[in-house]
């Protein structure tokens, strides 16, 4: 809303100060401020902008695995590795690397996998048995197996997935996405952050922060407990209406400041102060889905309504890409299976995949039978992957790798049915068409209309950017 | 940068576009400014710092500047040397010829393989404006001047005009008086504006309805007495201290956890006691400095002297598992020696660390010579005693009481022998645990802590033993425990320091010795190996042409809104020209000559008419100069994200004014500490500690206080020297619904039932409120009226 229809609401409606605002427009436009309303600067900070180009994508959904999920037990089939379970790998593979607990693992031996792998669909993508539901919809899918990072650390992985970045304090990529383009919906956040497993990612709210971008595209994260968004409820003691009036006042008394000072800002804030407002409706309407049907609950496999999911946080992406936020991204914690009585390979990673396999593969026929899949991007993976050697701990688990791993991407011009990039007989490199982190972000950016060379901001002597300083390139291979 | 802009602007672009003054010089020269009558061209000379310049090292100068290893063709033209060395038989400028100037020519060209800039840089191609620049510098010469930021600042009187008498506002008076503003400065603004604003500014707080009162009783019969009066007045109150450290506090990235993902909490509030202590004595900026750079290193330093240079250990630990130490060690080096260049210098020599800067002249090796001071430290933890421990006196007696007792122990060593014999099954059960495996330790194995613990047990509750064991025991307690803060310690022998190429750890290259880049004033070291002291003394030493400017213009910044140059973090090539390069100058001078006084500082800008004046829009400003860079009016400014909650506080009579000591825990929304790694927990302090200011609020890094940070407070990830002042919905739901300002509004209800609502309005905004305000108040009810009063911009803003 702005403030033209802010003022008129005040002129005409039931809104009890109607007289003293007819007496404030006239003085408005005494003063030259009614053409003042009309410059860019009323505007919601969010209001959609132009793209530099014309975009495939409108919306993203980042379904991120955080602690990095094994791709040699859920896509990668390596018949080689299985032949030489428990051998050393040899020295040429690891000589000059750099690894997570680098005292205790990087001498040991490859560790095959234990679960079975199957082709799928008309492309015939290879898939483990671990995720039945997503090998069902490969012909939707954009696989990329020869994803590659720079930093072997969680936190400084997921800041650098999420930002391009290893240092705290980086606009994150949905920040960056949101000040490039607005977003379509006036009564949420543009950027939305869902979080399901046991504990917050590694990293924290910096994962989703807006570093050296206004803080007005941050991503807000729909909590689970409590209010959906911090401070989001109206305090117990006071009545809806009490609150309506309460932003009534708020308004008509800034909006005579506002005619006082001739301050601009002042506006902005009376805009604000109306999005609150909606938002404190919109977002516990949009958390609510009981009125989903069965057969759409069924889909994503959710049982209790209330209860906070993976796959209910599948079904929310969906109701917020329906409403025209920007980015939404899903946390689902514990991916960091290096072995151990509560992180193991055996046990829990066939549960962690039983967690998000229906949802994922739901959300991805969902979004298509409802025609948003086209101008959706959907990103499954996480800050990294799993090496091809095992770790000897209680249980068998894998350590952390950052050469090669895989991520999916549907929706919003990628090329469906596709499986891009080779890595070497274990899985340790690749071979063919290696995919840096930045490249991914240059790819997300350009389905979305725009350039990431151009996609800038300064700030201490810098023109920061979300792919960084080195050339990204944006992965045509990939795109319809 | 402009922060404000950049959420106004439909589309994203260069910060740089908004800089008005830059535009309007190079504009105005050439008569094709917005406000340059046609054909007023041709007066100006072009100036190279001023125009040509910025356009060199915009378009040019990443592939063609100071770094060799990013340039292409072998051609520098940041130099005159380079631009007019011969490559293959032709110069890129030849000094007084267009023709001849091969730059000149690619400019022009259409060709894509010949047009500079290239396609592939990916700049905009020149405007016609800065074409003509860039003509008409060439034909009179091509001169080169020195980046004026590393020239020392020039004292020129601001001129006697017979208009006003302060300083500071003949100069703003003189860039107003320009042809094509002709703005005159605004008038004074209302006494009640003025002591909330001069308040505001100075402590963070606000004036109470009384003190309003007398201030304007006061400037009715002499304003300019009365005004003079307030300034002292806030400059010695002890929250100047609390209100200008936390500016201090931004720049040293100051929070109270270690960040990364573990974020355990730490203590370090003792650095921050003492720089609001150092501001509120009104330590001359030059020892701030040296404490905080290198107070260990002073000869015979006090404790007061280490806890200063915490400054530098307000870097980040991770503590995360299977991470390399080293690797994050370095990083926090990285990070102080950017934050160095960021505070003092006001220069990212952060750039250098992966090769040389592409716009400033620092080597990649200087930026690695900087980095060898700071590398040379151990990062210990100190214990910090209050004053009124003797801390020596007990350490004395503490050291007297073992040797009594040890002394005792070794003469009675028969009586505990025999207690120890008669030791029977029945005896032994009444002894606990440890004091059973303490005696199957042999003798002679024995340690000190355990022997007492068997002496004790043997003798029971009285006797000249225990009464010296228990005193032993308090002592243990009193010196050995306590609040500890962070401090540097130089190692006896220093780390060696290389190059790292790529500003990768694992990549060293040359190994350098300590030192500072060339392009500023020589080193003068004191011994053979330069210390961190030696860095310091170099920053604050008066040859420095940048650390005075920067400074004063931070200062500045804090009271406009903007500095005299606008990127403050940057003063380099790439950073924009002062809009009033006198005035800067002229501060930075009497800065420094009037000792460093930072309170000094503070009295010459509030006192000039140009803080004064009021921040009424006016048309013909915002015509002529719609960013208001060149002063005609204040800028109103949203408060700072403490001061709205300290704001809050003081209107609805709650605030705490007590000062210092350890961080406290107001309350926070539910779930805001779950969202990290690790749960941490935030129990609500109890009693006045509840509402202190928020300067004493606790900040972990990874989950700090939503209703801080959602008003731009910084998480202490990296020095902040400027915030961002953002307007969100966010913000609205902070102040409408969040915990503790309903509380706050509950208190100001009570107040508006005993007082009425006037006197709630006044306390909130200081002035009388308009009759047709009071009727929308009226109607809300006192609860609601509370609320609006704490929601309105007017509230949340400086005017």
């Amino acid at each position: 809303m702005n403030l033209q229809h802010l003022t008129r609401r005040h002129l005409f409606s039931r809104c009890s100060v109607g007289l003293g605002s007819i007496a404030l427009a006239s003085l408005m436009s005494e003063r030259g401020l009614g053409a003042a309303l009309q410059k860019p600067k009323m505007q919601n900070p969010l209001e959609p902008k132009q793209t530099h180009f014309p975009a495939k994508a409108k919306n993203v959904i980042f379904l991120f695995m955080a602690g990095g999920p094994s791709q040699l037990d859920l896509f990668e089939h390596k018949p080689q590795l299985n032949s030489l379970n428990g051998q050393p790998i040899p020295d040429s593979y690891t000589a000059g690397k750099r690894f997570a607990f680098m005292d205790s693992s990087h001498r040991s031996n490859l560790l095959g996998t234990k679960f079975a792998f199957g082709q799928h669909g008309q492309s015939g993508a290879w898939v483990s048995e671990l995720l039945p539901h997503t090998s069902g919809i490969v012909d939707d899918l954009t696989f990329v197996t020869s994803c590659k990072t720079d930093l072997f650390n969680h936190a400084p992985a997921k800041l650098y997935m999420n930002t391009g970045s290893g240092l705290f304090g980086r606009p994150s990529m949905g920040s960056w996405i949101t000040y490039g383009l607005g977003s379509e919906c006036e009564n949420l956040p543009g950027f939305v952050v869902l979080q399901s497993g046991p504990r917050g990612p590694r990293g924290g709210a910096v994962l989703w922060g807006s570093g050296v971008l206004p803080t007005t595209f941050q991503g807000v994260p729909l909590r689970a407990q409590g209010d959906p968004i911090v401070n989001l409820s109206t305090p117990e003691a006071i009545s809806a209406t009490q609150q309506r009036q309460l932003v009534d006042a708020v308004g008509e008394l800034n909006l005579r400041r506002l005619v006082e000072t001739g301050d601009q800002e002042i506006a902005t804030r009376i805009n604000a102060y109306e999005m609150a407002y909606k938002m404190q409706t919109s977002a516990p309407e949009l958390m609510d889905i009981q009125g989903e049907s069965q057969k759409t609950l069924d889909l994503y496999g959710i049982k209790d309504t209330r209860e906070t999911t993976f796959a209910r946080n599948c079904l929310l992406a969906r109701r917020l890409v329906e409403r025209g936020v920007r980015f939404i991204q899903l946390y689902d914690t514990n991916w960091d299976h290096h072995g151990g009585p509560t992180e193991n390979l055996e046990k829990h990673l066939p549960m962690k995949s039983q967690d998000i396999d229906k949802a994922c593969a739901a959300l991805v026929r969902d979004l298509k039978q409802r025609g948003l899949l086209d101008s959706t991007i959907v990103v499954w993976g996480g800050e990294f992957g799993r090496t091809p050697m095992g770790e000897v701990r209680e249980s068998t688990g894998r350590n952390h790798h950052i050469d090669a791993f895989t991520m999916w991407f549907a929706g919003g011009g990628f090329k469906p049915g596709t499986i891009y990039g080779k890595t070497d007989e274990f899985g340790f490199g690749p071979v063919e068409n290696p995919v840096h982190v930045h490249d991914i972000h240059a790819t997300l950016l350009h389905q979305l209309g725009l350039d990431h060379r151009k996609l800038s901001v300064r700030s201490q002597g810098l023109d920061f950017r979300l792919t960084g300083v080195d050339p990204a390139r944006v992965v045509k291979d990939i795109l319809a | 940068m402009n922060l404000s802009s950049l959420t106004l602007h439909s589309v994203p672009e260069h910060p740089g576009a908004f800089l008005l003054r830059r535009g309007a010089l190079v504009l105005s020269v050439l008569g094709l400014g917005s406000f340059s009558p046609a054909g007023a061209a041709t007066v100006a000379e072009v100036q190279f710092n001023r125009d040509v310049r910025p356009i060199l090292s915009d378009q040019c100068y990443a592939c063609h500047g100071f770094d060799p290893k990013h340039r292409e063709a072998g051609l520098r033209l940041d130099t005159f040397e380079g631009a007019t060395a011969e490559h293959d038989g032709s110069r890129a400028i030849v000094p007084g010829d267009l023709s001849k100037s091969e730059a000149w020519k690619r400019i022009l060209s259409t060709d894509p393989d010949e047009v500079m800039p290239p396609p592939k840089a990916h700049k905009p191609p020149l405007t016609a404006a800065q074409r003509e620049v860039l003509r008409r510098w060439i034909e009179s010469g091509a001169r080169y001047e020195k980046h004026w930021a590393f020239v020392p600042p020039a004292r020129v009187e601001p001129a006697v005009t017979g208009g006003p008498a302060h300083p500071v506002d003949r100069f703003i008076e003189a860039g107003l008086a320009d042809p094509q503003l002709k703005l005159p400065p605004s008038p004074k603004a209302d006494p009640v504006t003025l002591i909330r604003r001069a308040s505001l500014d100075l402590t963070g707080l606000l004036p109470s309805p009384a003190e309003v009162d007398a201030f304007v009783l006061a400037s009715a019969k002499d304003p300019d007495a009365a005004y003079k009066e307030l300034v002292e007045k806030l400059l010695a109150s002890p929250h100047y201290g609390e209100r200008w450290g936390r500016w201090w506090l931004d720049q040293a990235r100051y929070a109270d956890s270690n960040g990364y993902s573990i974020d355990a909490p730490r203590q370090i509030w003792k650095f921050r006691d003492w720089v609001v202590q150092a501001l509120n004595q009104d330590m001359p900026f030059d020892r701030f400095t040296i404490e905080q750079l290198a107070g260990d290193l002073l000869p015979g330093a006090t404790d007061d002297q280490k806890i200063a240079t915490g400054f530098h250990r307000n870097t980040q630990i991770n503590q995360e598992g299977g991470i390399d130490r080293e690797q994050f060690r370095i990083d926090s080096v990285f990070d102080r020696v950017a934050t160095t260049g960021t505070v003092w210098l006001g220069l990212s020599v952060g750039c250098a660390q992966c090769h040389d800067h592409k716009f400033d002249p620092i080597e990649q090796k200087e930026y690695y010579r900087l980095f060898a001071f700071l590398n040379n430290q151990d990062e210990p933890t100190m214990k910090v005693f209050d004053a009124s421990v003797d801390v020596s006196g007990l350490t004395g007696e503490f050291n007297a009481l073992e040797k009594k007792l040890k002394d005792y122990m070794s003469e009675h060593a028969s009586d505990l022998a025999a207690w120890e014999a008669g030791l029977t099954p029945a005896t032994k059960k009444s002894l606990s645990g440890a004091l059973l495996k303490t005696l199957e330790v042999p003798k002679e194995k024995r340690t000190f802590v355990q022997n007492r613990s068997l002496f004790a047990a043997s003798i029971g509750g009285v006797g000249p033993f225990r009464e010296a064991n228990d005193r032993y025991n308090e002592l243990d307690t009193l010196l050995n425990q306590g609040v500890t803060t962070l401090v540097l310690k130089e190692l006896p022998k220093p780390r060696k320091t290389t190059v790292f190429i790529k500003g990768d750890f694992t990549r060293p290259a040359d190994e350098v010795t300590p030192g500072t880049p060339r392009v500023l004033h020589p080193l003068e070291a004191a011994s053979e190996q330069p210390t961190r002291l030696d860095l310091a003394r170099w920053i604050v030493s008066p040859k420095n042409p940048l650390t005075g400017r920067v400074i004063a213009n931070r200062v500045w910044q804090q009271y406009f809104g903007r500095g005299i140059v606008e990127t403050e973090n940057d003063f380099g090539m790439q950073g924009t020209s002062p809009s009033h390069p006198e005035l800067l100058d002229w501060l930075a001078t009497e800065f420094v000559q009037k000792g460093w006084s930072l309170k000094e500082l503070h009295r010459t800008i509030v006192m000039s008419h140009t803080y004064r004046q009021s921040s009424r829009e006016r048309e013909d400003v915002r015509e002529k100069d719609p960013n208001n860079v060149m002063l005609a009016r204040q800028q109103r400014l949203r408060l700072d994200a403490e001061v709205v909650r300290d704001v809050a506080l003081g209107a609805s009579g709650l605030l705490s004014t007590k000062l210092g000591g350890p961080p406290v825990y107001p309350p926070i929304p539910d779930g805001v500490m779950g969202q990290g790694q690790v749960k941490r927990v935030w129990s609500v302090s109890k009693g006045e500690d509840r509402y202190r200011r928020g300067l004493y609020t606790f900040i972990y890094r990874g989950s700090p206080p939503p209703s801080l940070t959602v008003f731009d407070a910084p998480e202490g990830f990296s020095t902040c020297t400027r915030r961002i002042r953002s307007n969100t919905p966010l913000q609205a739901l902070t102040l409408m619904n969040d915990a503790g300002f309903f509380e706050f509004a509950r208190s100001l209800e009570t107040i508006i039932q005993k007082e009425g609502l006037e006197a709630a309005f006044r306390r909130c905004v200081s002035r009388k409120p308009h009759p047709e305000e009071l009727a929308v108040l009226q109607r809300l009810g006192p609860l609601n009226a509370a609320r609006t009063l704490l929601n309105l911009d007017e509230t949340v803003t400086r005017e």
